[in-house]
């Protein structure tokens, strides 16, 4: 019978990993922000008793926008206490999941990632009826809608723009973006900028594109016509691809192999001027300026343009450019006690506000409402770009959200995602890859 | 083994003769004392392992989507899986690693235990360098041997190109190389571990043993092949079943080396069921494929003990 124990052990080892397979994760948050001070403005809808509301984060220290919107909102509803719950940002998903499932999740859940909504909105209170009270224009509604109802509204909104160097552009002797590129002109420059910059003893590239999928797929399912991720066909992403390939293969970008063996960030490779130009999220605003602030950049001038269309339809400042973001949002916990529903509801009306706009403005957040008075707000940030075409492409963009809201969209974003390093990494074609992805949709998605 | 017996009877009262008392009050209280260790690494293993793992079994059976009630759909999630072609790739993808990274590792392993079982200069240092990489961070490990891998950049290929190769391998970018570096770097970081292992099997070969073949004429290699080898059987055993039920169950390694790619090049079972139920909330369909993993292990497991106690007998 001795050797029943290597058999106990074995049979324990898989039991854990299946264990692992299975278990959620717990609850890792704790209060550490509380909102305080400020006086109350009188605001009708505001709750006589006092009233605690309990708001999910992640990394409190170095995400400001939590307690900015916090206090913000103390100082206008005096008689409620914001209190954030931080949880573990890598496991956010996960751990919010968890507590949702146990009835111990904070009163409002915020909305990290768009492609949890779907699952979260069996959790989440219909907010539908503050749709209306939204102000106009502002961005990512429509992506915490599932089956007509509203499971949340968005406070924050990034959006993809061009990063630019114009100190590496006047040593290269190129003009700068001036809003009409497609990104055929965005390829010639970058090859352009290689040579000419090589030439002037640089050894910075035309531009650097990072090797997430979104970097590619994203402007493709923005900016092709009736492109949609659902849908199952994706040879629309082809031209897209073969740019990219080629500006690897003229040397104009970094190849994917050695960004991923490498462990090439964005940041160091446009903050220590390795690229001239460089697509990315409008949060690497708030980055670039903190990071020439403390020197983890170098210090040069620079600014964002709209990013490249696939054609001249949609470039030039009198066009709206099309562009991708995901916004991130609040949502009410469902087992939230109902004396504290309409402070909830305020909260979330108060985020999507123009007030807590110009907050997270203040901070180099871009909030989910650009007007043209949280713009203002926004680049009169210490070390923000000053002129026109950066205010453009920050406040004038029709963004298609990267995730659309369907339970099938982590799905089907997996499978786009080992086709983008298949083909990247050159292992397959581009015709391959995305037939591939096409099956596998079909096959394990049932879509298409 | 030595019992006590205790006279339990009061005094005066009349004792009917009885059989030698083996003791039950020193037993129970045995039992109590041994209870008193094991309960709280059982109600652990309980609360957070077996419960878990049972759960899971009924899971396999369900359609879950974390929230709400399961729904019972009998063998849908096996049937579905049967189908899945990407299931299937993890399958071959895990069997290409186990097939690759079992014997390297035992051959390696056993060849560094022999070596260090010399009387050399520095022993300890050796045997303690090499069990390093099993106690270093997973996510260290990986960012060295990424950097050691770039193919334009990294020190491997550059030797590589000095040695004459022109085109040498993409390693973790191309799909074709990817699991060789992910197995080469696997065996590298599980050496030490099962050196260990194995060193203190070669510690019970008798002596005399070795002395008895070497006065019978026997060389290196037979004293190793007919003292060595049937002397650390046991290990051997072991350390097969424990080398096979990590190797079918990598994870950790491949997500921080190559999140499974490039393509699904490197995607396993594992990575599989992680895929499944935590990014895609299908907690059924995952269930199910770690049946089929746990399936596997138990099949190749037994098959090894019923191959060892034929050997044994």
């Amino acid at each position: 019978m001795k050797r029943s124990i290597p058999a106990v052990a074995a049979l324990a080892a898989v039991a854990s990993l299946a264990l692992a397979a299975c278990s959620g994760g717990t609850s890792g948050g704790t209060p550490t922000s509380q909102a305080s001070g400020g006086t109350d403005t009188g605001v009708a809808t505001a709750p006589a008793a006092p009233v605690e509301l309990t708001v999910s984060g992640w990394s409190l220290a170095t995400t400001p926008e939590f307690k900015v919107l916090a206090d913000a909102f103390h100082a206008k509803h005096s008689n409620v206490t914001v209190t954030l719950k931080e949880y573990d940002a890598s496991k956010y998903n996960d751990l919010i999941t968890a507590d949702l499932a146990a009835n111990a999740a904070p009163d409002i859940i915020t909305q990290k990632n768009v492609s949890y909504v779907t699952v979260f909105a069996p959790k989440l209170v219909d907010v539908s009826d503050l749709v209306a009270g939204l102000p106009q224009g502002i961005n990512g509604v429509k992506s915490y809608e599932v089956d007509g109802k509203q499971y949340a509204l968005p406070y924050r909104n990034d959006s993809w723009v061009l990063f630019y160097n114009k100190d590496l552009f006047d040593k290269a002797g190129v003009a700068i973006p001036d809003g009409s590129w497609t990104w055929d002109d965005y390829a010639a420059a970058a090859k352009q900028l290689t040579t000419k910059l090589k030439g002037a003893g640089s050894q910075a590239l035309g531009t650097y594109q990072h090797s997430w999928q979104s970097v590619i797929q994203g402007f493709a399912n923005s900016q092709t016509p009736g492109a949609n991720i659902l849908s199952g066909k994706y040879d629309y992403m082809k031209p897209y691809y073969q740019r990219a390939l080629d500006l690897q293969s003229a040397g104009a970008q970094v190849d994917a192999g050695t960004i991923t063996t490498s462990k090439l960030t964005y940041q160091a490779e446009f903050g220590k001027q390795q690229a001239a130009m460089m697509p990315m999220g409008s949060w690497f605003v708030a980055t670039l300026i903190a990071q020439q602030k403390s020197g983890d950049a170098d210090k040069f001038a620079w600014g964002f343009a709209p990013i490249p269309q696939l054609d001249k339809s949609t470039t030039g400042t009198s066009a709206t450019p099309l562009t991708f973001g995901d916004p991130t949002g609040f949502g009410i916990n469902k087992a939230i006690d109902a004396k504290k529903m309409q402070a909830a509801k305020d909260f979330l009306a108060f985020a999507a506000s123009e007030d807590a706009a110009k907050a997270l403005a203040q901070i180099g957040i871009t909030p989910a409402l650009t007007s043209d008075t949280v713009a203002t707000t926004y680049f009169a940030t210490a070390g923000a770009p000053t002129d026109a075409l950066s205010k453009f492409a920050w406040t004038t963009h029709k963004t298609a959200p990267e995730n659309p809201t369907d339970k099938n969209t982590a799905a089907v974003q997996k499978i786009l995602g080992d086709a983008h390093t298949a083909i990247m990494s050159g292992s397959s074609s581009i015709d391959a890859a995305l037939a591939q992805a096409t099956k596998r949709v079909h096959d394990e998605v049932g879509l298409g | 083994m030595a019992t006590i017996t205790v006279d339990d009877a009061a005094p005066g009262t009349r004792r009917t003769p009885r059989r030698p008392n083996p003791g039950r009050k020193i037993r129970r209280r045995n039992t109590a004392i041994g209870w008193t260790f094991i309960l709280p690494n059982f109600v652990g293993f309980a609360l957070l392992t077996l419960i878990p793992v049972l759960v899971l079994f009924y899971m396999a059976f369900t359609n879950w989507d974390v929230f709400g009630s399961a729904t019972w759909t009998g063998l849908a999630n096996f049937k579905r899986l049967l189908h899945d072609a990407t299931f299937a790739t993890a399958v071959r993808n895990t069997f290409y690693y186990a097939v690759f990274h079992i014997p390297l590792t035992i051959v390696v392993s056993l060849a560094l235990a022999l070596l260090l079982n010399q009387k050399l200069r520095g022993v300890a240092f050796f045997r303690t360098a090499a069990f390093f990489p099993y106690i270093t961070s997973i996510v260290a490990i990986a960012i060295v041997w990424n950097l050691l891998f770039s193919p334009k950049y990294g020190p491997i290929n550059q030797v590589l190109h000095v040695l004459g190769v022109a085109n040498p391998p993409g390693w973790t970018t191309s799909a074709q190389w990817s699991m060789p570096a992910v197995i080469i770097v696997g065996t590298w970081r599980e050496m030490g571990y099962y050196m260990i292992l194995f060193l203190a099997g070669l510690q019970t070969v008798p002596r005399e043993l070795y002395e008895a073949a070497r006065v019978d004429g026997a060389n290196a290699w037979q004293r190793f092949r007919n003292v060595t080898m049937p002397c650390l059987r046991p290990t051997m055993f072991f350390v097969t079943v424990m080398l096979t039920i990590a190797s079918f169950k990598i994870l950790d390694l491949i997500l921080v080396m190559t999140e499974g790619g490039p393509g699904t090049s490197t995607l396993v079972i594992s990575q599989f069921i992680y895929q499944k139920g935590f990014q895609e909330f299908q907690f059924g369909y995952a269930s199910a494929a770690s049946v089929v993993l746990f399936l596997i292990c138990i099949v190749i497991t037994i098959v090894q003990f019923v191959v060892n106690k034929r050997r044994a007998a």
